[in-house]
């Protein structure tokens, strides 16, 4: 899955719509959405609260199901994966990255780092270490390897986010507003960073409010009441 | 196991290092329990026969009218189906201990290095005892306050009262404990039998079988025809014993106790495996985000239910290595205390490698069971489960009786009945920990209290205080009656009997002692005033039933399908006596004993103007002023000369009955405590967790204006209910475990079922301990809860 100079399109959405059940007839995320993103592209999903931003990237990164259509990634029909091979797939094929950061309060910033690893089975404990240090010298904190998390500021926690994110060398990135929690100097490196891996290789969605950001990305897709708005 | 998700493990095990120390606690204590009795049970089970098979027991023991010489005993040893045979005699004589006099059996042994059946060993002084002196028994040490250099005063029915020194101590496994039998145990040669007054003929031809020597009706059937080729050989057999083969006195009882222990100690190996799966779902619950976060990044159900089972393996594994230890010196506290209790010397008290398996198995595996679904559930959660914010929940409905019990009910309550009711699931596992531990702890104090009870009626069925057996002329009632203190006396008929077999001689199963499995007819005067048992079935005697005969429950053991109306034939001295049921009553604390009226007993043993039974009551309004009231027909009674078998003052079957269960008492009290210590555990654990749960939700009633005393209110509340409901299902529970606990330790000792008892104090104490440890296992983490910051709360996960 890697950049071929081909059009070819790593993330497909195939009339894919999501309700989730609820009063009623239940509440409609997202309607109809048909969307494909090429590989290697920063791609930023904006719009208004409840506009389905979130259940699109969760689709994608297979955190959540459809209720009609296909996504399909690398070729993969996610929708059609069970929980147990969806999360292996998951493991060495997407990173996900979360507004609040999530990393395991009780590993240090290096183990939670080498814990997608572990799960995978994709590098030996030996290996894991250098590479979980190596990827945090990436993102510019390798001096934190051995703190935890509780001791990181919020910039730097999302930094050891995006390097365990990295640790299986996924091809595909997802963050769920990884700015939403931090001040504006501090969201703007962190959009350097997601830059930086988009032109090393990696196809990255970002899910953001921010439409001033709009500049710093390949595409913008807007949603809004679970449809696509603007397709540039 | 070097990966990340291994350190994750350990630092999760040290977060939750309080909660894994109670999951610990909880399964230690039960492997305890199971290790202390599985290891006892083994210990005994190889120990008691060991012990008893090594005295050699005789397979019967038949007693020839004409005495056994020693060319008979050979001759018998030659018969086929005969392995061994030796001479005996048992006489019942009386010894006497301060002021009182107590049974004692003499054991006349013709050859002390000779022995071949029921044999006993030697502990310490003479072997054989020099003429004029006897051995007793280690255990009898007690009841005739005398050992070894001392002397006891002996008299037998047809001597005189004779000092006797004693000359030595032995062991003989084969004997229930003479302190729990209220009797002291001599042994002695011929010689000094013939001191004391006694023939020296031997009366007691003891045999074992060669083929199946285990098997009750082969041995029977053996003696039959031994007893066939006697008679033709001109020795009259009057009674064969046959005790039940290979098994000590109170091996059963023992053995059922020990069983009953070990079902008490598996079902709180049970609760606190559900104390396990309620903490580990507790720990799942917390970390449900974690959950999700492991997922995403790859993580399979599998491998999040793999880490979490070898947390529970841990937890089982440590469990494990705290109880193995102890519960080896509990199965040898057991042991001892058992082997105490039958009087039996322990040889070894090393535990079978069985045990340590099954211990480990049970900590290892019975939690992990236990756990799986709270595991399966948590693993398998989604990762939008876990992590998602979307918000969008099916609505909850209020459920009809919170609805209706708003009506009447305060809002405090029914708050504390809907948030008990949010996890349902926990609070299903909770309160089936919390009922069955209580309903455990209830039966244990409810059967011990019905023990007590039924101990309790020997005085309520028996209004006499003493029980005289004798061989006297009729007018000796008489005498007795002019004296002082005495308000009533009645003589009784009295004489052993055995089921009648035609053309086969009596047998009874009966042990050495000639108490256990005994059979009497007695021939009460129909109106007396002395005993009032209840009836099961029929009615008492009355005074025309010249063929009527009343059957004690003891018999339906002999005799099981009889009832009220079948005719039953008695053995009487070898002749056949035909009777008609009439009454079936209840006797706790005798042997078998077949009741006819006293016109019946005279017509069919002649009348010979002799009187075998007397039961007295006195005036007497102390225990002080009724022993001195015994003595004095003690006293009346060596004056005329008379012979005396026993005196037994109803307060020593009292003693004696007492001492039968004391023991097995405290054993039910233990396992009370095993259970107070789990449900306990539980309790404290789940009510902590409930509150830790809730630190968020503290933190939001704490910024809509909640004091810190309103919120403790409100999580007490909840820990109420959730313990009071407990208690009323334990409670509830506990009638019908009660009844099968009592009936089967009921059978097992007395042969009744035990009266059904609710203990109040039982059901009181078990409702103070459920609310005391839920309010301090609820307001200990609620108080440090609310000194949290609004802040601190809400970023909680």
């Amino acid at each position: 899955m890697s950049r071929t100079g081909q059009s070819v399109h790593l993330i497909e959405l195939r009339t894919v719509t999501k309700i989730y059940p609820g009063a009623g007839r239940g509440f409609t995320a997202l309607d109809h959405i048909d969307l494909a993103l090429p590989a290697g592209e920063l791609t930023a999903i904006v719009g208004k609260s409840g506009s389905g931003k979130s259940t699109l990237v969760n689709l994608i990164a297979g955190i959540d199901r459809p209720s009609q259509g296909e996504v399909l990634v690398g070729g993969t029909p996610v929708h059609a994966l069970d929980e147990s091979r969806l999360a292996a797939w998951r493991g060495r094929n997407v990173g996900v990255v979360f507004q609040f950061f999530q990393l395991l309060p009780t590993l240090t910033v290096a183990e939670n780092v080498t814990l997608p690893m572990d799960f995978c089975d994709t590098y030996p404990p030996a290996e894991a270490r250098a590479r979980s240090l190596s990827l945090l010298e990436r993102v510019g904190i390798a001096d934190q390897a051995d703190k935890l998390p509780s001791a990181l500021s919020g910039g730097q926690q999302q930094r050891a986010a995006i390097a365990r994110a990295l640790a299986n060398d996924p091809p595909v990135l997802v963050a769920d507003e990884p700015t939403g929690n931090l001040d504006s100097r501090t969201a703007d490196s962190v959009l350097d960073l997601l830059g930086e891996l988009t032109r090393a290789g990696k196809t990255v969605v970002v899910v953001t409010h921010e439409r001033d950001w709009a500049q710093r990305f390949d595409r913008v897709v807007a949603l809004a009441d679970g449809r696509v708005e603007v397709r540039p | 196991m070097t990966g990340t998700r291994w350190k994750k493990l350990g630092r999760d095990l040290w977060t939750e290092r309080w909660r894994v120390v109670l999951m610990v606690a909880a399964i230690a204590v039960s492997l305890v329990g199971v290790g202390a009795v599985l290891g006892g049970y083994s210990i005994l089970t190889r120990e008691v026969p060991r012990n008893y098979l090594g005295t050699h027991p005789a397979s019967a023991a038949l007693e020839l009218e004409s005495g056994v010489e020693p060319a008979l005993v050979e001759e018998v040893r030659r018969r086929p189906g005969i392995a061994d045979a030796q001479a005996g005699e048992i006489v019942l004589a009386r010894a006497k201990v301060g002021e009182d006099w107590i049974a004692m059996l003499l054991f006349v042994i013709d050859d002390f290095d000779g022995m071949r059946l029921n044999t006993f060993g030697h502990q310490s002084g003479a072997w054989p005892p020099p003429q004029g002196t006897m051995l007793i028994e280690r255990s009898a040490e007690r009841m005739l306050e005398a050992t070894e250099g001392g002397t006891v005063v002996v008299k037998t029915p047809h001597g005189r009262a004779r000092e006797v020194k004693v000359t030595g101590v032995v062991h003989d496994p084969g004997l229930a404990p003479a302190w729990q039998e209220r009797e002291g145990y001599g042994y002695l040669t011929r010689a000094t039998l013939a001191e004391l007054g006694e023939s020296t003929q031997l009366g007691e031809l003891r045999i074992s079988v060669r083929e199946s020597p285990f098997d009750a009706k082969s041995i029977e059937a053996t003696v039959a025809e031994l007893a066939k080729w006697l008679g033709e050989r001109g020795h009259r057999v009057l009674q064969a014993r046959v005790p039940p083969p290979g098994r000590h006195p109170h091996q059963t009882q023992m053995m059922g106790v020990l069983f009953l222990m070990l079902s008490f100690s598996a079902m709180a190996l049970v609760l606190s495996a559900i104390l396990v799966a309620t903490s580990i779902a507790a720990i799942l619950a917390r970390q449900v985000r974690e959950l999700g976060v492991m997922k995403t990044i790859g993580a399979r159900s599998g491998q999040i239910a793999g880490l979490y089972a070898v947390l529970i393996a841990v937890v089982g594994a440590v469990a494990v290595a705290v109880a193995l230890p102890v519960g080896i010196a509990g199965a040898r506290g057991l042991s001892t205390m058992v082997a105490g209790m039958l009087n039996l010397e322990l040889g070894s008290q090393t535990i079978p490698w069985w045990v340590f398996a099954v211990q480990a198995a049970a900590g290892l595996l019975v939690p992990l069971a236990v756990a799986v679904i709270p595991i399966a559930r948590g693993s398998r959660i989604t990762v939008r489960e876990a992590i998602d914010q979307h918000g969008a929940v099916p609505p909850g409905r209020p459920r009809p009786w919170s609805l209706g019990l708003s009506r009447f009910a305060s809002r405090g309550v029914v708050l504390a009945f809907r948030n008990a009711l949010r996890r349902r699931a926990r609070f299903v596992l909770t309160l089936s920990l919390l009922a069955a531990g209580g309903a455990m702890f209830m039966s244990a104090l409810n059967v011990s209290q019905g023990w007590e009870r039924i101990v309790s009626r020997v005085y309520e069925n028996r209004s006499y205080d003493v029980e005289i057996r004798l061989d006297a002329p009729a007018s000796v009632a008489e005498r007795l009656r002019q004296l002082e203190g005495v308000r009533t006396v009645e003589a009784w008929g009295y004489h052993r009997t055995a089921l009648w077999q035609a053309d086969r001689v009596d047998v009874v199963r009966t042990y050495p002692d000639g108490s256990h499995g005994s059979f009497a007819l007695m021939g009460p005067p129909p109106a007396t005033e002395l005993v009032r048992f209840p009836l099961l079935a029929g009615r008492w005697l009355r005074a025309g039933d010249t063929d009527g005969v009343v059957l004690n429950h003891m018999v339906l053991a002999q005799a099981p399908d009889t009832s009220v109306g079948d005719w039953i034939t008695l053995s009487f001295e070898g002749r056949p006596t035909r009777w008609r049921v009439v009454g079936i009553v209840e006797e706790v604390g005798s042997p078998a004993v077949a009741y006819v009226t006293d016109d019946a007993y005279a017509r069919v043993t002649g009348g010979s103007g002799r009187v075998r039974m007397l039961r007295l009551a006195t005036s007497a309004g102390s225990q002080e002023a009724r022993a001195a009231v015994i003595h004095a027909i003690e006293g009346a009674l060596e004056q005329e000369g008379v012979s005396v078998e026993a005196v037994i003052p109803l307060a020593m079957l009292r003693t004696a009955m007492g001492d039968h269960v004391a023991v097995l008492v405290r054993m039910l009290l233990a396992m009370a405590a095993l259970m107070v210590v789990v449900g306990m555990l539980g309790l404290g654990s789940t009510m902590g967790t409930s509150v830790l749960e809730r630190t968020r939700e503290i933190g939001v009633m704490k910024t809509i204006g909640a004091t810190p005393g309103r919120i403790a209110r409100l999580v007490v509340g909840e820990a109420l209910v959730i313990g009071v409901s407990s208690w009323v299902v334990a409670t509830a529970l506990a009638v019908p475990l009660t009844a099968l606990v009592g009936k089967t330790v009921g059978m097992l000792s007395f042969r009744v079922r035990l009266p059904m008892v609710m203990d109040p104090a039982a059901v009181a104490s078990w409702l103070a301990l459920v609310v005391v440890v839920a309010v301090v296992a609820t307001l200990l983490p609620a108080r440090r809860a609310s000194r949290l910051t609004v802040w601190e709360t809400l970023g909680q996960v």
